[in-house]
């Protein structure tokens, strides 16, 4: 059982920020290791162990936030800090003309920790590199692959998360993942191609996150692929059924649902950067999202997933809660404060990038349920259609309505069959058109939770590490080809 | 932590690191605070103060890097020991050619201002109210933030570089929004006594209000003017291929071949980490001095910049332009300059009889690598210019554009600005291209 490291320095910064004259605070700890391998071309261009320990205290003031955080653990050092909490949340609280905040009441007293089969420190690292330099050796597989990478990512993070109301949650989190990519170069060309999916593999858990990937036994057909796509015909452009992958799938419920629905966008808090959402909270209940096919839920326990975990860090405490119901908008991604706002309690969707970023909302875990038929089965009646895979680009405008995406790889798809490789596939649409165009989505054998580790949020700016579980899925009638249509 | 207090645990750090082969140490200190708003209220609030050490160490070409910001002997002399075990890991690099020699170097005037460093939060505070007051003046309400920072940075290694720099950065940026149309300013600058809040909030209601009711128009082809921050946002998707790296291994438009007519004879693009709009440091994440290095110059590619390991591997000159070890995306150029033209951005709005006016865009993505096209939105004020005026707002659009290809039918105005508070930051004029293609409209 993980033990409480930081009850003495939390406590006396609570103290601190209550004498200072703070209604409510949360003080959050954390030590976190972060070790990366990157491999190009036969070269470790990254072996880095990086170390951070620190912490971040939330104050309360007549309604007004402050947030301070520091890496300077001596008693004057979190006096301090603590200080500078109060001291910006009443800064902020005498050019106020509204009341955001209010302080919450609950108190969990937990340990958590991720599963894990094996942690990644506990395999010799010699053994890690040699992994990825045979994974990138075999990319290699046509003289075309000018550029071969392989990389895996190991993060362990000792949270502990305190409040004035009595609550102490500590938990041991494991994040994972790995992920290749060839470039190939043709004359004036040079075509992409990634594995698993756009970004890799990236999972709550141990080394067996980077050992289930696969990646020698793959490579050599990213590299081939990547190669071939210097020679194969441009996707074609027009209206058109299309199949996605899991992994764009997952893309696609990230950037069109996932940011449409946090609540803190909705509510202008992230207007001036991420931009807003075209959803509002009097849509809940009554706005046709997507088809009957589509169910997409908030599960911050889903196990394996690359947001699991057991508290937020605001000190909720995960749950499922739904999104999308049968193609209806029914829920938000929320922080007690936003939910306070629309009647509602927190679904515990609160991240901060580290100690030293201040918490906020996220989608988390956020997944697209399994359909009902195999994944061959998408392809049976499209006579005309293309089939794509891996992400390569991806924009959507501020409200998350215009969207336009590019994957690595298609392939057409002639009545019913998969058939020859096309390069640039791109689609666009708009969100609630597009989830409504969704006819099928492939069952639970084909359903993997995709970890996205690399969401940017915010200001400052955070990155979010979130995930979205899909299964491969069919879109009828959809704009194919935009971007090389003229 | 001042300059003198970064360097001597440099030094500490390279003691600690003696005897376990070449090793280069990077000290990075930061306390900044930034103040968020939207409707007219602060809902965010924060501030840090952090100093992280770095290093590297290079034991026969093999090389590991680890970090800390744990500051005590006991954990930096565990940062010695952890990036010599992961060097000794380590595959040999033929190609390293060993750490480089710094030089002298000089910060450029004014990249470090004692009144933003000691901005307080009733400060930032205040410049908020400020934007607050024009908003509600205008019946508007107004989202953005006030920021000050103070950061500094030192590098050293054990071949007797040692460089330090301290700059500060302080911003306001604020979104209008206005029922059906939003306006969007933001003004940086080293120094906080010079930020206007008020003016910024004023100019980014005025574009609010303009653009109200916005029209419909047809995509297709447009002759637009990108103001600053959307040029300066399409042209940080081009800097990346002057990377030495990106040039070799084939996925820049540069290896058709430097020395080569890219774009129009009037385009002339520097990086200039001395620009007064943008003062920054004048040596590169190795302590080497930055090169002011034409990138374009009268349209024809010129330079690929390069750090110590880059010009090793390919024979050229170390331009000093290397990013933070470990590093795998190569060096970059990071201040980048367009020369201006020699009209004033009223005078190309009123020489255009039909065109579209941008004043910001968003999510913009490669779509085709080496063809440099690009998709992205427009936002926070687009508006339709007939026969010379600004006629009314339009609804935002997405475009597919090669940026290449507009810069090959591009005329600059005269003013150049700061395009943005972010790392990609680039000082730009606005831009008028022919030819632009917008693919697709939305409803707002």
């Amino acid at each position: 059982m993980h033990e409480l490291t930081f009850d003495s320095p939390a406590q006396r910064a609570l103290d601190t920020a209550r004498a200072r004259g703070a209604t409510y605070a949360d003080v959050r700890f954390e030590d976190g290791r972060s070790e990366r391998i990157e491999v190009r071309n036969g070269v470790v261009v990254t072996l880095s162990d990086d170390r951070t320990t620190g912490y971040g205290i939330r104050a309360l003031c007549d309604g007004a936030w402050g947030f301070a955080a520091s890496d300077d653990l001596s008693d004057a050092g979190v006096d301090a800090t603590a200080a500078r909490a109060v001291e910006i949340a009443k800064a902020g609280a005498a050019v106020a003309t509204r009341r955001f905040a209010e302080a919450p009441a609950d108190v969990y007293v937990e340990h958590y920790a991720t599963p894990i089969e094996r942690a990644p420190s506990d395999v010799p690292l010699g053994d890690r590199v040699a992994l990825l330099l045979d994974a990138e050796r075999a990319l290699h597989a046509t003289p075309k692959v000018s550029v071969g990478r392989a990389w895996s990512d190991a993060w362990r993070t000792d949270k502990e998360f305190y409040s004035t109301t009595g609550s102490k949650i500590a938990q041991l989190l494991y994040q994972t993942g790995t992920g290749m990519s060839a470039l190939a170069v043709g004359e004036h060309d040079a075509q992409d191609r990634t594995f698993p999916g756009d970004v890799g593999l990236y999972q709550a858990g141990g080394w067996e996150v980077v050992t289930s990937a696969r990646l020698g036994e793959n490579a050599a057909r990213i590299g081939e692929e990547a190669s071939q796509l210097l020679v194969a015909p441009q996707c074609a452009s027009g209206e058109m059924d299309i199949v996605l992958g899991g992994s764009q799938v997952s893309l696609q419920i990230h950037e069109s649902c996932g940011h449409a629905a946090e609540l803190d966008r909705i509510m202008g808090w992230e207007a001036n950067f991420s931009g807003t959402s075209f959803l509002d909270p009097s849509l809940l209940g009554k706005l046709r999202y997507g088809s009957e096919k589509v169910t997409i839920v908030i599960d911050n326990t889903l196990p394996g997933a690359l947001a699991t975990v057991a508290y937020d860090d605001e000190g909720c405490k995960s749950i499922r809660s739904d999104i999308i119901r049968d193609g209806m908008l029914v829920g938000f991604e929320m922080s007690r404060d936003t939910a306070r706002t629309i009647g509602l309690s927190s679904n515990a969707c609160v991240r901060a990038q580290s100690w030293r970023h201040v918490p906020m909302i996220r989608m988390c875990n956020l997944n697209l349920l399994p359909g009902d038929v195999p994944f061959e089965a998408l392809f049976e009646d499209i006579r005309d259609g293309v089939y794509m895979e891996s992400n390569r680009s991806w924009s959507i405008d501020d409200h998350r309505l215009n969207f336009q995406f590019g994957c690595e790889i298609g392939w057409e798809i002639k009545n019913g069959r998969r058939g020859r490789m096309v390069k640039n596939p791109t689609y666009a649409g708009v969100t609630p058109a597009f989830w409504g165009s969704c006819d099928a989505i492939a069952d639970e054998r084909s359903w993997f939770a995709w970890g996205t580790p690399n969401c940017g949020k915010g200001e400052p700016m955070q990155t979010g590490r979130t995930s979205q579980a899909a299964a491969p899925a069919r879109f009828r009638n959809v704009r194919v080809g935009v971007g090389y249509d003229g | 932590m001042d300059s003198a207090a970064r360097e001597s645990l440099a030094q500490s750090v390279l003691a600690f690191a003696k005897g376990r082969g070449e090793s280069e140490v990077s000290v990075f200190a930061v306390d900044d605070g930034l103040t968020r708003f939207t409707h007219n209220a602060i809902h965010q609030n924060v501030a840090r103060a952090e100093v992280t050490v770095h290093l590297r160490t290079i034991v026969d070409g093999q090389t590991g890097v680890a970090s800390t910001n744990s500051l005590d002997d006991a954990a930096l002399r565990k940062l010695a020991t952890r990036a010599a075990a992961m060097a000794r890991l380590a595959p040999q690099d033929p190609v390293f050619p060993g750490l480089p020699s710094g030089g002298p170097t000089e910060a450029p005037p004014d990249s470090f201002v004692a009144a933003t460093a000691a901005a307080t939060p009733e400060l930032r505070a205040q410049l908020a109210a400020d934007v607050f007051s024009i908003a509600n003046r205008d019946d508007l309400w107004a989202a953005g933030y006030v920021k000050t920072a103070s950061h500094g940075v030192t590098i050293g290694n054990t071949r007797g570089t040692l460089a330090s720099f301290d700059g500060t950065d302080s911003g306001v940026n604020v979104k209008a929004n206005a029922p059906d149309s939003t306006g969007f300013a933001e003004r940086n600058t080293a120094d906080v006594t010079k930020l206007d809040a008020a003016q910024a909030a004023s100019a980014a209601a005025e574009k609010a209000m303009r653009s109200r009711d916005p029209e419909p128009v047809e995509a297709g082809e447009w002759t637009v003017i990108l103001e600053s921050p959307a040029f300066g946002d399409l042209l940080s998707y081009l800097t990346d291929h002057f990377s030495a790296q990106a040039f070799d291994e084939g996925s820049s438009f540069l290896s058709e071949g430097l020395d080569r007519r890219y774009v129009g004879d009037n385009v002339t693009i520097f990086d200039d980490y001395a620009h007064p709009l943008a003062p920054s440091m004048p040596f590169d994440y190795e302590g080497v001095p930055k090169q002011r290095l034409a990138l374009f110059e009268r349209g024809v590619a010129k330079n690929v910049v390069t750090d110590s390991y880059w010009a090793a591997k390919l024979g050229l000159p170390n331009t000093g332009h290397a990013l933070a070890a470990p590093n795998s995306d190569g060096p970059l150029p990071m201040n980048v300059v367009v020369a201006p033209g020699t009209k004033p951005l009223a005078q190309l709005i009123a020489e255009t009889k039909q065109g579209i006016l941008v004043s910001r865009f968003w999510y913009i993505r490669p779509v085709d690598l080496r063809k440099t096209v690009v998709t992205g939105m427009t936002r926070d004020g687009t508006f339709l210019i007939e026969n010379g005026e600004i006629v009314c707002g339009v609804r935002n659009m997405r475009f597919n554009q090669s940026i290449l290809a507009a810069l090959g039918n591009v005329e600059f105005s005269s003013e150049g600005a700061r395009s943005s508070a972010y790392s990609y930051s680039n000082v730009v004029p606005a831009a008028k291209i022919e030819g632009f293609r917008f693919t697709s409209s939305t409803e707002f």
